[in-house]
């Protein structure tokens, strides 16, 4: 049960950087490393949150993961399977252990059909049920246990009838019929009323529990991160900076970068308030950084050293773990 | 499934109801087509059938219409002319239709090399003045009625890819067609489940367009005496009466006038078509 | 104190050919100079539509608003074009969620802050007009080159930024920002947030803040109003309303929002959904989610009653006849 079930190794994606030249005259080629060599493991029934701006690649990494989108290198092996293998071998299978729930509940599916045909179409193309009748009753029951009622009444609707929180709902409760082993969720709830938040979170937190599906939850609201995830990873330029369980990352960041991620995290607490710690500038685009450490030209903590190569990474208790070496002093 | 067709029949009928724009298309239609199978019943005359009076004015013998310079009865003709303007207007934009929407949405959604033939092909054909290429090769292989309406089927399509390719590129990016991706369907089933059906309105209304195109270049055809003369049409009804314009008017006014009128009623159907099709556009009288 | 806004029974519908949805309804409330309030709500609660009504954005056309609308001692509602034009920006000033949008892409920043600026003062040299908005430039952390940029050149913190310059170039009495930092990253909308504070402690302006989420509220705002379908739930010092909520929906919204520090307590959401508004409900619009309501709150609408405090709540738990 401790052992790490999903494995995510060295997952890279580089996108050719187009400066607007076409013919590139001597210079090395430039690229965009949205997805930097990123390692992390989970756990069967595990969530780990991965937090961070816009632009720092956590998006690409949830389409990276379920091959939305080809990685660049890297692999991502479940239950020590590698899923190159499994998607080259049988690419249905590799579908029923990866599944991902979107951003827009509102666009998640086909507006043409009926929420009852687009339930049935997974069923069968999976030949989960052994006819239409027993799948039918698999999608009442689906849609009951996810709150949603009379399961009949929102079968025969379209989905532009149904409200945000619905339509998320139906979107985790179609994924939950493959029976993943991992799930990706990317900003399930960031574009839903706040008050209904709560209801996809729980049943996301339900359903992971009882199929024990690990989830990755890649948002950039970082108190529900915190909430809702086991760990969490923090995503700078492609890289994770910091990683380990929630309340230690949340309670004593060691990254710089985290830290000012969180001191401008404004809280519903008015008594809560703190002094956001600068960071110049927004993010840059990932061309060709480094040598040193990405975060080094924002960084206040930033030495000569940090320009020269890319920190080591700094162990503390708990598998709670930095790039930063200046932490560590 | 039961209900899912109840549900579109229901829609159906409200379209019917409220937007007047598919009822007076699908009234148009029917009466065509009803108009095709009692023109033998309706027709005064056999319109083949040379009569002694040549270019009797309307309203003279019995002829209602008039007569052409060769006896042949205007009104039984145009009866009987409908049945040559829909059949070119159905065939060809079947065919264009379908070689469009297929052609256009595999470019679009597969992209990558696929694309790239695809593409020029389409700008190709593009280039190339249509109704020239259309004359030619009528002139080369005849001008069966059959040949005319392949050819004008097989030419129309690069419009309808163009337009289909367009949809399939941002459908593509579109969650839904991720998430059947990631739900473990194959291209082929996306393509036909997600990328066609939801792409398609634009192409219904351009087809049905091109119906009334069709109906047109046909007697365009006509008019410049390569159509089928086996055949009755209207452009080729015209086209006798040009000679005769100002001596016998009624022989062309009245084909052109059937003309006008049955290019009206596939514009409206094409409308109408587009309101049903699409799930998300509410008739205004919905909700009271 | 000086009264900046006073709003007072404002309603606004929706009307077409077949429907009418009430947006807002029967909304009063004050702004005193230097206060800063911020509206939230969810979506369909009103809130941007309220603050258009302010600004008479809204289509003649398509919207109804009646009520009061007194800005500096002026009534806005019906107001001639005219004079409407001269306090925008002048004296009135808004920064929207989409400053792309707000931006013209094919022009220079400079050109188009200094067409706003001759908008009111025509003869203003361009010297004179570079100062100023230099002086704005620094307050907002913009470096001077962003001047002779074009909006593309920019990230969206940067053009946000240089709305709110912009809104400022006249020194506003009353600056009303519509979801202004909701796209933006948690590190720039920090960093704006933290600017816009310090600018009001220099400027001495009020600022009307519309949006969804709570902490930004209870980090950028003295006072707080809670609207849920059309209608003002709440209305209050901030610190209060956020820590000792009184109206159910207000309760109900905070339980649903996670806290960044401290224990992590259970989050709960408010059951049902957001009633129709093209239907006209005889009690208390909240009263099919609220856990509390009784046959009252379905028969009559609330009152909005002030409490001791100072706030301003519309339930009939706290009044509306007899006190707790």
């Amino acid at each position: 049960m401790n052992k790490p079930y999903i494995e995510i190794d060295r997952i890279t994606k580089w996108y050719p950087y187009q400066d607007g030249r076409i013919f590139h005259l001597g210079g090395e080629k430039k690229w965009i490393k949205a997805v930097d060599a990123v390692s992390l493991s989970l756990r069967q029934g595990e969530i780990l949150g991965i937090i961070g701006e816009s632009g720092c690649g956590k998006s690409t990494l949830g389409r990276l993961l379920t091959r939305l989108e080809e990685p660049t290198s890297g692999d991502v092996r479940i239950g020590g399977v590698s899923t190159k293998e499994m998607i080259r071998r049988d690419p249905k299978q590799f579908r029923r252990h990866v599944q991902i729930v979107f951003q827009n509940p509102f666009d998640t599916f086909t507006p043409r059909d009926t929420i009852e045909k687009i339930l049935m179409r997974p069923l069968r193309n999976h030949r989960i049920g052994a006819n239409d009748t027993e799948r039918r009753k698999i999608c009442l029951e689906g849609l009951e246990s996810g709150g949603l009622c009379p399961a009949e009444d929102i079968m025969s609707r379209y989905p532009h009838q149904l409200s945000g929180g619905q339509l998320q709902r139906i979107s985790i409760i179609r994924s939950m019929f493959l029976q993943p082993k991992f799930i990706i969720a990317d900003e399930p709830v960031s574009m839903l009323d706040v008050s209904v938040r709560a209801e996809i979170i729980r049943i996301l937190q339900d359903m992971s529990r009882r199929q024990k599906a690990a989830v990755a939850f890649i948002s950039h609201d970082i108190a529900l991160t915190r909430y809702i995830s086991d760990r969490i990873a923090v995503m700078y330029l492609g890289r994770i900076v910091e990683y380990g369980d929630a309340d230690d990352v949340i309670g004593q960041p060691m990254h710089p970068y985290t830290r000012a991620l969180l001191s401008n995290c404004a809280s519903i607490d008015p008594d809560e308030k703190t002094t956001p710690a600068a960071i110049q500038g927004e993010p840059p685009t990932p061309v060709n950084p480094g040598p040193g450490c990405y975060f080094a030209p924002r960084c206040h903590m930033a030495c000569p050293a940090c320009f020269e190569s890319y920190p080591q990474i700094s162990h503390f208790a708990n598998g709670h773990y930095a790039a930063c070496q200046r932490t560590a002093e | 499934m039961d209900r899912r067709k109840h549900a579109g029949l229901a829609r159906v009928k409200e379209a019917f109801l409220y937007d007047w724009q598919f009822r007076a298309g699908v009234a148009g239609v029917v009466i065509l087509l009803a108009l095709v199978v009692a023109a033998p019943l309706l027709a005064s005359h056999d319109p083949y059938e040379f009569g002694v009076d040549n270019l009797a004015p309307p309203g003279t013998a019995g002829h209602l219409l008039g007569t052409n310079h060769m006896g042949q009865d205007a009104y039984s003709m145009i009866l009987y002319g409908i049945r040559t303007s829909l059949q070119v207007a159905l065939i060809s934009s079947l065919i264009s239709g379908v070689l469009g929407v297929l052609i256009g949405g595999a470019a679009g959604y597969f992209g990558g090399k696929t694309d790239l033939v695809i593409s020029e092909l389409i700008n190709a054909f593009l280039m190339v003045p249509t109704f020239f290429l259309i004359m030619l090769i009528v002139a080369l292989f005849g001008n069966s009625i059959t040949n005319v309406m392949i050819v004008i089927g097989i030419t129309n399509w690069p419009g309808n890819a163009k337009l289909m390719r367009a949809q399939a590129l941002s459908l593509r990016e579109r969650t839904f067609v991720r998430g059947a991706v990631a739900m473990g369907e194959t291209r082929l089933q996306i393509l036909f489940k997600y990328i066609l059906p939801n792409g398609i309105f634009p192409v219904v209304a351009n087809t049905t367009r091109g119906m009334a195109g069709a109906i047109l270049t046909e007697a365009s055809l006509s008019f410049l005496g390569l159509g089928d003369p086996n055949i009755i049409s209207w452009g080729q009804m015209i086209y006798a009466g040009k000679n005769y314009i100002t001596t016998g008017w009624w022989v062309s006014a009245f084909a052109g006038a059937a003309t006008i009128l049955t290019v009206i009623i596939f514009y409206l159907l094409g409308d109408g078509l587009n309101h049903v099709l699409n799930p998300k556009y509410a008739f205004e009288s919905r909700g009271k | 104190m000086e009264t900046v806004l006073q709003v007072k029974n404002l309603s606004v519908t929706y009307r077409n050919k077949n429907r009418s949805v009430q947006a807002v309804r029967d909304v009063s409330f004050e702004l005193q100079k230097g206060d800063s309030l911020g509206i939230v709500g969810e979506s369909g609660s009103g809130k941007s539509t309220l603050a258009m009504a302010i600004l008479q954005l809204l289509p003649d056309r398509a919207a109804e608003v009646s009520g009061q609308c007194r800005f500096c001692g002026r009534e806005l509602l019906g107001l001639e074009p005219r004079l409407l034009q001269e306090l925008r920006w002048k004296e009135l000033a808004v920064v929207f969620q989409k400053a792309m949008n707000a931006l013209s892409p094919v022009h220079r920043i400079s050109t188009q802050i200094e067409d706003i600026y001759r908008e009111h003062e025509p003869k203003a040299s361009r010297q004179e007009i570079r100062e100023r908005a230099m002086e704005l430039f620094q307050m907002v952390g913009l470096p001077e080159r962003v001047y002779r940029l074009y909006p593309h050149e920019m990230s969206g913190g940067m053009l946000q930024r240089v709305s709110i310059a912009i809104s400022l170039l006249h020194s506003p009495k009353l600056l009303i920002f519509d979801e202004a930092t909701t796209a933006l990253d948690v590190v720039t909308q920090g960093q704006i947030l933290e600017e816009v504070l310090r600018l009001e402690s220099v400027m001495h302006m009020s600022r009307i803040m519309i949006t969804h989420d709570m902490s930004v509220v209870a980090a950028a705002c003295s006072r707080t109003a809670v609207m849920y379908a059309g209608h003002m739930m709440e209305i209050g010092d901030t610190v209060q309303v956020l820590k000792r909520p009184m109206h159910p929906y207000t309760q109900g919204l905070l339980r649903s929002f996670p806290t960044l520090r401290g224990q992590r307590r259970e989050l709960e959401s408010i059951p049902g959904t957001l009633p129709d508004l093209s239907v006209q409900q005889p009690g208390c619009v909240f009263a099919p989610r609220c856990s509390c309501g009784d046959g009252r709150c379905h028969a009559q609408q609330p009152p909005a009653v002030r409490m001791e405090d100072g706030r301003t709540v519309a339930c009939w738990q706290y009044g509306g006849g007899g006190h707790e």
